[in-house]
């Protein structure tokens, strides 16, 4: 823990706007006491099978789950034990292992901003704790969801996943409330280690309503030679939401991030990703496709900073906007500070083309059929390295969006 | 039966009038081509025919199985039975050629999906994005099944045999000849007249100048004289020769 000068900074950072996105007043919620619950029978009538099912789960794949402030603490999977990966609340991890005490708020400061801050002090360090020993592929997906099942609380999650060295693990997070909760706060702190040629894929969904404020904070570092895809799909309505996750590489470890966004009603939506290229020879590549409809407003930022030789990156922020009202703001930033490095960006926003949708109509596609279909094709990203079997969940997941991108 | 009948029909574009006063008709099964220089309406009056918004129908009626479709959108005349092999279909970014491909089984009900990219030599474009980088006969190759899994009762093809080597060309010959053996009726549209001596059934030549339908024959009599002369000269001798003949 830090000591009281740290704490005493957390404190004061309580009251710390973050940079981007809308300021939300915390004193509006209610906080919940923390706890971890052992029976799984807590989980019947409580709305999270209706949350799961909007992330593209059903409620017994997760291996975390996480409702309100109450973690569920279920059995590993007995398919994952064979590969000796640990999976249990933060909270329990850094009471009973050395390796989450020394891994938790490392990548991430407390003080960051008033949401880290409050999730430091009050998180209660729910969320998961995920160990991948050295030498170690799993092939399975790590499920976890998270879901806020009542009016106006906060919930914390604070997530660590390590990946040890040459080993490989993917890890599907579905973070989601049940239709008729109309307000809340969504806090999480992810931070993820990723080992020398080891490799994490981590996907993950977010579906919430239109008084939700969701502010994650995403921190990844990846030894030499390491690799972390991160794909990202949201595609409610919001009330406001502020992201902006960051990959530190070594020495030829290479990233590539993706963010699929359908924004709607009069949501703001503050989504980014930054890379960091520290090691030579490393690499990251940053995608997003947004589409707007209704009122909404959306910021897709994005940068790659080059700091080694031989460090390479780009960015490519493609947004459809599908409404007069709705707005788009692309923002990429390239920084280098070494000759050898080369990074690139592209950037383009526009509307669904009537060429392509008339020719689609010529097909005998109705106009709202030609629409879906070309904003599908719209957000179709090749996440490199995802497995298949999630790869099929995210494909539902972008049909469903499609469908409704177009309203 | 009169599959598709157009009365006076003149076809306008931005205002300025392109197709002048055709009057036509195919009977079920029958294969028309429609021959003349570039520039001469050829491709606007089968944009009309499938009902683009770009183009309007200023005067006269499109009648297909009876039924005034001149109002009608494309997607409804696609629903009837029509489809269009466009020219230059866009490239969609995204889009999987095979997606589509799917979705139009689904529509249409074809059954023939395999069979049919076998026809076409398109089994390597399925995974690809539509029309996307796509060669100049990959993708009238890809247009062509897209028209086929419509399974239509009037196809509409726009050069087909522009700018497609040999091989393609051979493929969407036999892919043509499959359609009209399975009773289509088409409207086929080329400058070059390259696939014409491939076709295994052809009923009626129809040349057009200047937005106008000039000539209408039996390909035995316009063919050989149009190639040997070309369109101005050629339809100057048949003129005469009906001329005369009449």
């Amino acid at each position: 823990m830090h000591e009281s000068s740290g704490k005493a900074r957390v404190i004061e950072a309580l009251q710390k706007p973050a940079p981007y996105g809308p300021d939300i007043d915390l004193g509006r919620y209610e906080f919940e006491e923390a706890r971890v619950e052992g029976d799984p029978s807590v989980l019947s009538e409580s709305g999270l099978e209706r949350a799961a099912m909007r992330v593209g789960m059903d409620s017994s794949s997760p291996s975390y789950i996480q409702l309100n402030q109450m973690a569920i603490y279920r059995a590993i999977h007995r398919a994952l034990e064979k590969y000796n990966v640990t999976i249990m609340p933060l909270r329990e991890a850094l009471e009973k292992l050395e390796v989450a005490r020394e891994l938790s708020w490392k990548l991430i400061k407390p003080e960051t901003d008033k949401y880290t801050a409050h999730a430091y002090l009050y998180g209660g360090e729910l969320g998961y704790f995920i160990y991948v020993p050295p030498r170690t592929k799993v092939p399975l997906p790590i499920y976890s969801c998270l879901a806020i099942t009542v009016e106006k609380r906060v919930q914390f999650a604070h997530n660590v996943i390590y990946v040890g060295e040459g080993s490989e693990a993917h890890v599907v997070t579905g973070c989601s409330v049940p239709h008729g909760v109309s307000e809340g706060v969504h806090i999480g702190i992810s931070e993820f280690y990723v080992g020398r040629n080891a490799k994490l894929t981590f996907s993950m969904v977010h579906a919430w309503a239109r008084g939700l404020h969701v502010r994650p904070r995403t921190a990844a570092r990846l030894e030499s030679g390491g690799e972390f895809v991160n794909y990202y799909v949201l595609y409610s309505p919001v009330g406001s939401i502020q992201a902006y996750p960051r990959a530190v590489l070594e020495e030829n470890a290479k990233t590539y991030m993706a963010s699929i966004i359908a924004g709607s009603e009069s949501g703001v939506y503050d989504l980014g990703s930054m890379a960091v290229l520290e090691g030579r020879g490393s690499s990251a590549e940053i995608v997003s496709r947004v589409v707007a409809r209704d009122s909404c407003k959306i910021y897709a930022r994005a940068e790659i900073r080059g700091e080694a030789p031989k460090s390479k990156g780009h960015i490519e922020c493609l947004g459809l906007l599908l409404s007069n009202d709705s707005m788009i703001s692309s923002i990429p930033i390239i920084t280098s500070t070494t000759l050898e490095s080369r990074i690139s960006h592209e950037a383009a926003i526009g509307m669904i083309a009537q060429e392509e949708l008339e020719y689609l109509m010529c097909k005998g596609f109705t106009e709202e059929e030609a629409k879906a279909i070309l904003v599908r094709g719209f957000m179709s990203v090749e996440a490199p390295g995802i497995p298949s079997r999630v790869k099929v969940e995210m494909d539902k997941i972008l049909d469903m969006v499609s469908r409704q991108a177009i309203g | 039966m009169i599959l598709l009948e157009l009365s006076g029909l003149s076809v306008c574009i931005n205002g300025k009038e392109i197709v002048k006063d055709v009057t036509l008709e195919v009977k079920q099964g029958e294969v028309h081509v429609i021959m003349g220089p570039n520039g001469s309406g050829k491709s606007t009056l089968l944009s009309c025919i499938m009902g683009l918004p770009r183009v309007r129908a200023c005067k006269g009626r499109i009648y297909y199985q009876n039924t005034d479709i001149t109002s009608k959108p494309p997607y409804e005349r696609a629903t009837m039975g029509i489809a269009l092999a466009h020219q230059s279909p866009p490239s969609i970014r995204g889009v999987k050629f095979a997606e589509v491909g799917k979705a139009l089984v689904k529509k249409c009900g074809c059954s023939d999906f395999t069979f049919m990219t076998r026809i076409l030599n398109v089994e390597e474009l399925l995974n690809r994005e539509l029309f996307v980088g796509y060669s100049g006969g990959e993708r009238k190759r890809a247009e062509m099944l897209l028209v086929m899994l419509q399974a239509p009762k009037l196809a509409l093809l726009d050069e087909p045999d522009s700018g497609v080597d040999i091989e393609s060309l051979d493929l969407i010959s036999n892919a043509i000849n499959y359609l009209a053996s399975r009773g289509s009726s088409i409207i086929l549209v080329t400058h070059s007249g390259n696939i014409l001596n491939k076709l295994a059934r052809l009923d009626y030549v129809h040349i057009m100048l200047g937005g106008r339908i000039v000539y209408t024959g039996r390909p035995d009599g316009v063919l050989p004289i149009v190639f040997k002369l070309g369109y101005r000269e050629g339809i100057k001798r048949l003129l005469g020769e009906e001329a005369v003949g009449g």
